[in-house]
């Protein structure tokens, strides 16, 4: 009863607010279908105001709803209805049972149900794109098309309880038929290893890092430890690249593993396993940084990576042990070398590599398993202080620390002697970002976990702006459906509850992201509690700023606003309205690595505008700048940066005069 | 002028070959000094439509993919490249790195040694970048694994390399010893099988293969489904996969089912005997097997199952198991929950039989029976769909299961159609009629009946033995020849029938005539064909209307000069009268022919017939009232050229 009111409601009201981001699901239930739309900025209303709207299942046929999406409406529909045989959408004669699905924005990649469904088979219209088919027979499983200003997608079943159970693409399918994510984020960090990206064009890369609402990239250092011409040359161009796109570049740690060249050199400070074989772990290869010698030379080759490149921070990753199978499997458990062997035999009283024998007993080993944890702790605590010593030289270096979770995974104290509880008060003393690493034991909450880590964490110190989320995007070891990786509404919803509850979001990493989802990573990092249309003006309101989709000149809060793009908006954390200004009047900001405060334009070749960073920051304009100066004071800016101009870290107001 | 023209010639033989893929090339090339890699790759790969063997054009796609990090892609291109010009090492090695690069170290391996072996330097050192800690991890998991390191991470790692260097027994050794360990990890079965199909062990390859593709992980299930062959599986092939993962209900159960449906029960239930003893929380089994038991008449052998549905959690089954049991339902709140899958099946089952999609019905219906094995009324249904498509051997079985139903509207109505169908099915078939008539015109009493059983082979034509009756109250009733009314023997005999097709039977039989008054016996023979049909309201239905019934009989009877007969009789009319006593109001036209012109067997007859049948008879019982008018068709061949005769008879009908 309630669907037909909601439908005679829509076909009543006209023309209502088409432009803004609304969708409306026309159902009691709406299913799923609020968490999809709003992963990538869709906020939903009333259907009066909608733009967007889900029939569901069932949904009664009207003939008024063909001139509604030839005016401009998107119509989402759900499996079968007469409002979707009015579109063509037809029953079949055959039907086909699905575990699996192909669709076109991957075709590679593997779609399978985790419960298998009898569906009938669908005849489309003429002219319908086919986005997805059942894998076997290829039966049509989405399917849409244009249609006038409109346009309408079909899809054979509810999209699943979360949203992403079946069709991981559905939401780059509706961007395919013409429908844009109202906003745009910059600053998510992305984890970058070389190695994938060895021949690729660099600035392509760049360009499209940014576009992907990529604001730091945290490079693989340890292929760069030891000098190598090439390499060099290569992670030069990188930078360069990235800087060029305002992009910041950090050098990502792995420690204890140093280099492949460190671990042939010395064999003599290899870790060792409970079986006392070479700690070569996967793809790492540890070494023993309790042995003085070994950490001084490892430390001192670290001095030098920082210094041979410009580095924009570091980020120091993953230092304590092995492994995930803790105790339990000696041929990965570390630490095992002669140092911290002889460490904790000179309190205890016993070689810990008795546990592995005849001393099985729980005491014993709760005593090593702490002793190691300790060990962990003030092996971190050490190495930050090795990178803080660098700021002497690179006052403007960030410093991040990733941390496995041991909050909700309360295994990984013992496991790998990660201990957050002990690490997160150094807060206090250092300044640094806690990066936290996405507890897997979790994953099975879904996106909303990230509220509860958030919460969690928060108890732990009161730096709440120096903790940031990693989103690790690989293959799980788990049996999760419809990927093994996390792609499509599943990643975006991810992201986009991930930007709500922490200050950054890390992506693990560039290269497991899926090409599909470049698109609309930036749309789901994007953090908006309100857009509404009074009058002519569009009023925003977001908490960190953002940037909402706009074409041409604008006018902000009643300014001329020179912060935007050709398609882009940027917009300050706060409320703020936006509006249709007659032209550009100066140089433009096109983007900034930083938190933008105010903007305007100066003159015809001025702009002037305040930023604040924990780190750099990196200002790209639309022209080259010839004079800057910052908080009043003339600034140089580097050579050879082109339209980009990197800026130190802290709170300041710029001014750039161009060419 | 010679010259002239072969300039020409050439000329135009040259104008005729122009380079099909120039244009799109030039365009590629300067969108890639644009660095407009989109247009570049769109380019190219029109190229390579154009001209599909030129290597060239792949490895400028492929360089141009490496831009923008397509590394899968650029390698497939290269490996065409290779297979296009295989002496070309560049591209060997091309094809090997991204091979590296992507995740297939095997095939990267592969490669490099096979380029090492032309003495390049460049694959040496690849061939042992590869190689060496490949060696290296496998001796290093020996080791662990010798040092008592028995767990899945150092068996599956060990497998994992193994295979990666080609050493595909010490792989598939690792990889079943891993899965032995883990067994719900399917996806080592999905590698153990790919292994042993790499070892050309097939029959182990399939079974690992499809014991993977059946319960457990469905993403398992898919890779596993990749690999195997594109056909349902055979039941050897099942015990196969059965003998390697023992404890594979869904196998188990698949195979328990298609046995079902294949009729052979004996097996099926066997399958399902192993389910209830080894995967005792298999409630869905539990109550098949009890359905099957009480299906033979074995209540005492399925009580235990029962008890164990009706003590196990899923009360559906357990209300189901009741319903059988005639104990009363238990009711529970409704709750949130989705509905079942068979609540969804049923539903397009039903959508299935209103479109007359039989085959999608059936399935729908098979769906919905696993899901919810008690549920009467799929089981109904599955007796219908089966009926249509013409499987009354599936479609009995379902109503005999069906009529079990507490529900008393389903248990009639698939009692009902049980026993029309049961008899249609029965192996020995008897069929018991007679129909005495007394006749006015001959003021008799004659008798005809038949007694015959029929063996029902799988064949179209069937045996049977038959004893026939006919026979009148007086032995002899004056002048006229009596012989096509009354033959006054029994006649036993053996024949052959077809089984009815669109109403027509042939049949054919040989035996002795005993003349029960004289004692004399003769050798008789006789067969024919005979055609019946029937429309409109019978005296069976449950509503008025009228009606049209027509026989036709093609008779040959040795005792009648082995004469040839046709009888066609014919009835229109209306019937009409409650349940309590039905009626049929008729006009008759009978029509007699023989090809030996005997007058006696030339003559038509026509008149008004009445038919009752009252609610107290036996279903296959009615009497009949005909006054009939004839003529004899033979001008001078009779003694009389005309008749009336008045005919009260009772028909009845028995087939067991």
């Amino acid at each position: 009863m309630r669907l037909r009111g909601s439908l005679a409601l829509v076909l009543a009201v006209s023309g209502a607010a088409t432009e803004m981001p609304y969708f409306s699901v026309l159902s009691d239930d709406p299913g799923a279908w609020p968490d999809i739309l709003s992963s990538v900025g869709f906020q939903a209303k009333p259907a009066g105001l909608a733009h967007i709207f889900v029939a569901r299942s069932g949904a009664p046929g009207s003939s008024e709803w063909a001139a509604r999406v030839e005016s401009g409406a998107v119509l989402i529909l759900e499996g079968e209805s007469s409002l979707a045989e009015s579109f063509g959408f037809r029953r079949g004669k055959e039907s086909v049972r699905v575990a699996s699905l192909t669709d076109v924005h991957n075709p590679r990649l593997p779609i399978v149900l985790e419960k298998g469904l009898e569906l009938p088979v669908i005849q489309l219209p003429d002219g319908a794109r086919v986005f997805a088919k059942e894998r076997w027979t290829g039966a049509p499983m989405i399917a849409g098309e244009r249609r006038g200003a409109g346009a309408v997608l079909w899809v054979a079943v509810p999209p699943g309880e979360r949203g992403y159970e079946r069709f991981p693409y559905l939401l780059q399918a509706l961007c395919d038929l013409g429908v844009e994510p109202p906003f745009r984020a910059t600053g998510l960090w992305a984890f970058f290893d070389s190695g994938y990206r060895a021949r690729v064009d660099l600035d392509y890369f760049a360009r499209r890092w940014r576009r992907a609402g990529i604001g730091a990239l945290h490079v693989a250092a340890w292929h760069f430890y030891d000098f190598s011409e090439e390499g060099d040359a290569y992670l030069r161009r990188l930078i360069e690249a990235c800087h060029r796109e305002g992009i910041l570049v950090y050098a990502w740690l792995e420690l204890p593993h140093v280099s492949e060249k460190f671990w042939n050199d010395h064999p003599e400070w290899r870790e060792k396993t409970a079986t006392l074989q070479d700690a070569k772990l996967d793809w790492r290869k540890l070494m023993n940084l309790t042995n003085r010698e070994c950490f001084a030379a490892a430390a001192d080759g670290v001095r030098r990576l920082l210094d041979r490149f410009d580095w924009d921070g570091v980020n120091l990753a993953e230092l304590y042990f092995e492994s995930l199978e803790g105790i339990g499997n000696p041929s990965r458990f570390t630490p095992m070398n002669g140092d911290v062997r002889k460490l904790f035999q000179s309190g205890k009283g016993f070689d810990p590599l008795e546990l592995f024998g005849a001393r099985n007993d729980t005491a014993s080993k709760r005593s090593f398993l702490d002793f190691r944890s300790e060990l962990a702790g003030r092996i971190e605590e050490e190495w930050l202080g090795v990178l803080e010593s660098a700021r002497s030289r690179k006052p403007d270096l960030d410093l991040i620390l990733t941390h496995v979770d041991d909050r909700f995974d309360k295994g990984m104290r013992d496991a790998i002697g990660a201990d957050a509880g002990r690490v997160l008060p150094l807060l206090d003393r250092h300044r640094f970002t806690f990066l936290i690493e996405d507890p897997a034991t979790v994953w099975h909450i879904g996106p909303q976990r990230y509220r509860e880590i958030a919460e969690a964490y928060q108890t732990l110190t009161k730096h709440r702006e120096k903790l940031a989320i990693d989103i690790n995007i690989v293959d799980r070891y788990q049996n999760v459906y419809p990927t093994k990786q996390q792609t499509g509404t599943e990643l975006f919803q991810l992201v986009h509850h991930a930007a709500a509850n922490f200050q950054r979001v890390a992506l693990y990493f560039e290269n497991s992201l899926l090409a599909p989802d470049w698109r609309l990573v930036p749309a789901a990092g994007a953090v908006v509690s309100r857009i509404e249309a009074v009058g002519h003006k569009t009023l925003v309101e977001s908490p960190n700023g953002t940037g909402l989709q706009w074409k041409g000149p604008a006018l902000v809060d009643g300014q001329a606003w020179p912060a935007a793009d050709d398609e882009t908006v940027w917009l300050p954390a706060g409320t703020h309205s936006v509006e249709r200004a007659a032209s550009w009047t100066g140089p433009r900001l096109l983007y900034l690595n930083g938190e933008l405060g105010v903007a305007r334009t100066v003159d015809a070749k001025g702009i002037e505008f305040s930023y604040r960073s924990a780190g750099r920051a990196i200002a790209v304009l639309d022209r080259n700048p010839r004079k800057i100066q910052l908080d009043g004071g003339d600034f140089a800016p580097m050579k050879g940066a082109g339209a980009s101009v990197l800026l130190p870290r802290g709170q300041h107001v710029v001014t750039i005069g161009t060419e | 002028m010679r010259g002239v023209v072969l300039l020409v010639a050439c000329g135009v033989a040259f104008a005729q070959a122009p380079d099909p893929a120039y244009e799109p090339l030039a365009r590629a090339y300067e969108a890639l000094k644009a660095h407009d890699y989109g247009a570049a790759v769109a380019n190219f790969t029109k190229g390579v439509e154009l001209a599909p063997g030129r290597a060239s054009i792949r490895k400028d796609l492929a360089y141009t993919y490496l831009k923008i990090g397509e590394n899968e892609l650029a390698r497939e291109q290269f490996r065409e490249a290779m297979r296009l010009e295989p002496n070309d090492l560049q591209v060997a090695m091309e094809y090997a790195f991204l091979c590296y690069e992507t995740k297939e170290q095997a095939q990267a391996r592969r490669i490099f040694d096979r380029v090492r072996q032309t003495g390049n330097a460049v694959a040496e050192q690849a061939f042992h970048n590869i190689d060496d800690p490949l060696a290296e991890g496998i001796n290093r998991w020996k080791e662990a694994i010798a040092k008592g390191a028995d767990n899945f991470s150092a068996h599956f790692e060990l497998a994992t390399l193994a295979e990666r260097r080609d050493e595909l027994e010490l792989a598939a050794e690792h990889y079943e010893r891993a899965w032995r360990i883990a067994p719900e990890r399917r996806t080592v079965l999905v590698d153990l099988g790919r292994t042993w199909k790499s070892l050309n062990r097939l029959e182990d390859a399939n079974a690992a293969l499809l014991a993977a593709s059946r319960g457990g992980e469905p993403r398992a299930a898919e890779m596993a489904r990749e690999l195997l062959p594109d056909r349902y599986p055979y039941v050897s092939e099942c015990r196969r996969a059965l003998e390697l993962d023992a404890t594979n209900v869904e196998l188990r159960r698949e195979l328990a089912y298609l046995l079902l449906r294949m009729d052979r029960g004996a097996e099926a239930e066997r399958e399902f005997w192993v389910l209830t003893r080894t995967a005792p929380e298999d409630m869905l089994s539990a109550t098949q097997l009890g359905f099957l038991l009480i299906a033979r008449g074995d209540a005492a052998g399925a009580m235990p199952l029962f008890e164990r549905v009706l003590a196990g959690p899923d009360e559906d089954l357990a209300n189901r198991v009741r319903a059988v049991l005639r104990i009363p339902q238990v009711l529970r709140p409704r709750t949130t929950e989705s509905k079942p899958v068979s609540i969804d099946a049923k539903v397009m089952a039903e959508r299935s039989m209103k479109a007359g999609y039989m085959k999608d019905a059936l399935k729908y219906l098979q769906v919905a029976h696993e899901a919810e094995p008690a549920d009467f009324a799929v089981m109904l249904q599955m007796g219908w769909a089966y009926n249509i498509l013409h499987q009354d051997g599936q479609a009995v079985r379902w109503f005999d299961l069906a009529r079990r139903s507490t529900d008393p509207k389903i248990a009639s109505e698939a009692s009902t159609a049980w026993k029309n169908l049961r008899n249609s099915l029965q192996r020995f078939r008897t069929t018991v009629w007679v129909f005495p008539v007394f006749s006015t015109r001959w003021h008799d009493l004659f008798s005809y009946g038949q007694f015959k059983t029929e063996w029902r082979t799988r064949f179209p034509i069937h045996p049977y033995v038959s004893t026939r009756f006919v026979g009148d109250t007086r032995v002899t009733i004056g002048a006229v020849s009596p012989q096509f009314l009354s033959e006054s023997s029994f006649i036993l005999g053996v024949g052959l029938t077809t089984a009815p097709w669109h109403g027509v039977t042939a049949w054919g039989e040989a035996g002795s005539a005993i003349n029960y008054a004289t004692g004399h016996m003769l050798p008789d023979y006789r067969g024919g064909v005979s055609m019946a049909r029937n429309f409109g309201k019978s005296l069976a239905a449950e509503s008025n209307g009228v009606f049209a019934a027509s026989n036709t009989d093609g008779v040959f009877v040795s005792r009648f000069g082995n004469d040839f007969l046709i009888y066609q009789q014919t009835r229109f009319g209306y019937s009409w009268g409650p349940k309590l006593l039905r009626a049929q109001l008729y006009w008759n036209l009978n029509l007699t022919v023989d090809d030996q012109r005997q007058g006696w067997a030339n003559f038509l007859e026509l008149g008004p017939g009445i038919r009752f049948r009252a609610a107290f008879m036996p279903p296959s019982m009615y009497l009949m009232v005909d006054s009939m008018q004839g003529a004899y068709l033979i001008h001078g061949s009779y003694p009389v050229a005309h008749f009336s005769d008045l005919r009260v008879g009772v028909w009845y009908a028995l087939t067991r």
